[in-house]
């Protein structure tokens, strides 16, 4: 099967300027001039959030949610969250394993199962503990993901987004209402003096309604929310797939790489290069501020809409060498982040890049942490993950994204 | 300023993009060049700048800053 597919620009972006060359997309990420052009129709999911303000405000808002992702924060999430739950989700997938003992389940929805409690504890959302609780809130996740990416989506995006707000009530009720009442109860403890700051959660709806700005309408927490529950988990849930059906072909070609399967640093530089191919946001758009020429003497006029490409941007052969368009866990480069675009770029660099990447990753000269695709990926292998050869993986047809829709695997360790 | 061989600032120019969030927040520590990037102005910060510099490399959105 085909494992690396172009970018067919959807219907979203036709008609604007496009840019699909590195330099020209770092240009305009990395500007001034430009404001965030993207997530136009998803407004009702991510509007105000993070990923849509920009400059001053959106350093503000940073700076309040960057204790969040602080090393000690990023190896708690690991080490207490994150890797038990990948223990515990391959160990439900073993007790639901067939009359014949074979474990077979959808790689899609088991690494969505591994990442729901690290979005919950990261987002502040309480009650995500039994199995039954957990499969409940990872549909919530998958359904709001597809209202945030609706410029995506190949239905129609009126009935997409209508059908999600309503969804979206159920999520509120069930999950989001009670995790809110009670961190303002516990804030109204700290702040008559009953507990210390310290006894308060480590969450984004924690630090949102401890610093609340006046600025903010009632239901930004919900969309910040929204924006971390999404966003946390769908790197890694798109990668992954992606990440071991390289590894598949790649012990296939290379069958002397095969024990390396359980080298972090492999793991690393392949984890790097499925998420530079395979980009979960591949394009992005931007709005010019003023009139600007870019380095190439491109003009931009003041207003316009620009969309920058990621993927053929992360396969450009004057940064990622000629064989950019293959998968290569050995590339080097050189002066450029060996992923890419894949978190975006400027001040809009994805906060939670270190979830996904780790401390440990050449930017960051710390050994804190391996990520959620090298944990990932390592039990993976660890629990002996063979792709199922009567039923292979299938690419989504709900979404123009690069994405996986089923990914049937067997786990001949289990 | 009185100095800690604890740390040793560095921004990697490689991953720097010249946002500038450090410069908000510890402009003691960092200033814009004109290559419209960062420079780290004392590498061996006193030991009082040390929640500026967890803030700044936790901030910094390439997170550039190594400490």
């Amino acid at each position: 099967m085909e494992t690396i597919r172009d970018l067919i620009p959807p219907p979203h972006i036709e008609g604007i300027k496009h840019f699909v060359d590195f330099a020209s997309v770092d240009e305009i990420l990395r500007s001034k001039d430009f404001r965030q052009g993207s997530h136009q129709e998803s407004q009702p999911f991510f509007g105000d959030s993070l990923l849509t303000i920009d400059h001053d405000v959106h350093f503000e808002r940073r700076r309040l949610q960057a204790p969040l992702f602080r090393k000690e924060a990023l190896e708690y999430y690991e080490h207490e969250e994150l890797l038990p739950l990948i223990e515990r989700a391959l160990e439900e997938c073993k007790e639901a394993s067939n009359d014949t003992g074979e474990v077979r389940t959808d790689l899609c929805a088991l690494v969505r199962t591994m990442l729901a409690r690290i979005s919950a504890v990261t987002t502040g959302i309480d009650g995500v503990d039994t199995q039954e609780r957990t499969d409940a809130f990872r549909t919530y996740i998958e359904q709001l993901g597809t209202g945030a990416t609706v410029e995506w989506s190949t239905e129609d995006h009126a009935t997409v987004i209508s059908r999600i707000l309503e969804i979206r009530e159920g999520f509120v009720e069930e999950f989001y209402a009670p995790s809110v009442e009670r961190r303002k109860d516990l804030i109204n403890q700290f702040r008559s003096g009953d507990l210390s700051e310290d006894d308060l959660p480590r969450d984004l709806l924690t630090l949102m309604y401890l610093h609340w700005n006046n600025n903010w309408d009632d239901e930004l927490p919900l969309r910040e929310a929204t924006l971390y529950l999404v966003a946390s988990s769908q790197t890694t849930t798109h990668a992954i797939p992606h990440l071991m059906i390289h590894l598949h072909e790649w012990f296939q070609e290379h069958p002397e790489d095969y024990e390396k399967r359980f080298n972090r640093e492999f793991l690393k530089r392949a984890g790097h290069e499925a998420i530079r191919l395979h980009l979960p946001s591949p394009a992005l758009l931007r709005i010019a501020l003023r009139d600007v020429v870019l380095s190439s003497g491109v003009k931009i006029l003041e207003g316009e809409r620009v969309a920058c490409l990621f993927t053929p941007a992360n396969r450009d052969v004057k940064v990622f060498g000629e064989d950019a368009r293959k998968f290569n866990p050995y590339r080097e480069t050189q002066n450029v982040k060996p992923w890419g675009f894949a978190f975006g770029g400027g001040e809009h660099t994805c906060i939670g890049r270190t979830l996904v990447t780790g401390l440990s990753a050449r930017t960051d000269n710390d050994d804190g942490t391996d990520g959620t695709l090298v944990n990932i990926a390592h039990a993976l292998f660890n629990a002996g993950i063979e792709l199922d050869p009567d039923d292979l993986p299938t690419y989504t047809e709900l979404s123009h994204h690069d994405a996986y829709g089923r990914f049937p695997i067997i786990l001949r360790n289990l | 300023m009185e100095k800690n061989n604890g740390y040793k600032l560095k921004i990697d120019p490689e991953i720097c993009q010249g946002t500038a969030y450090c410069v908000r927040v510890a402009p003691d520590l960092f200033r814009v060049n004109q290559g419209a990037t960062v420079d780290v102005i004392e590498p061996n910060p006193a030991p009082e700048y040390e929640e500026q510099i967890l803030e700044a490399a936790t901030l910094c959105p390439t997170r550039a800053i190594t400490y």
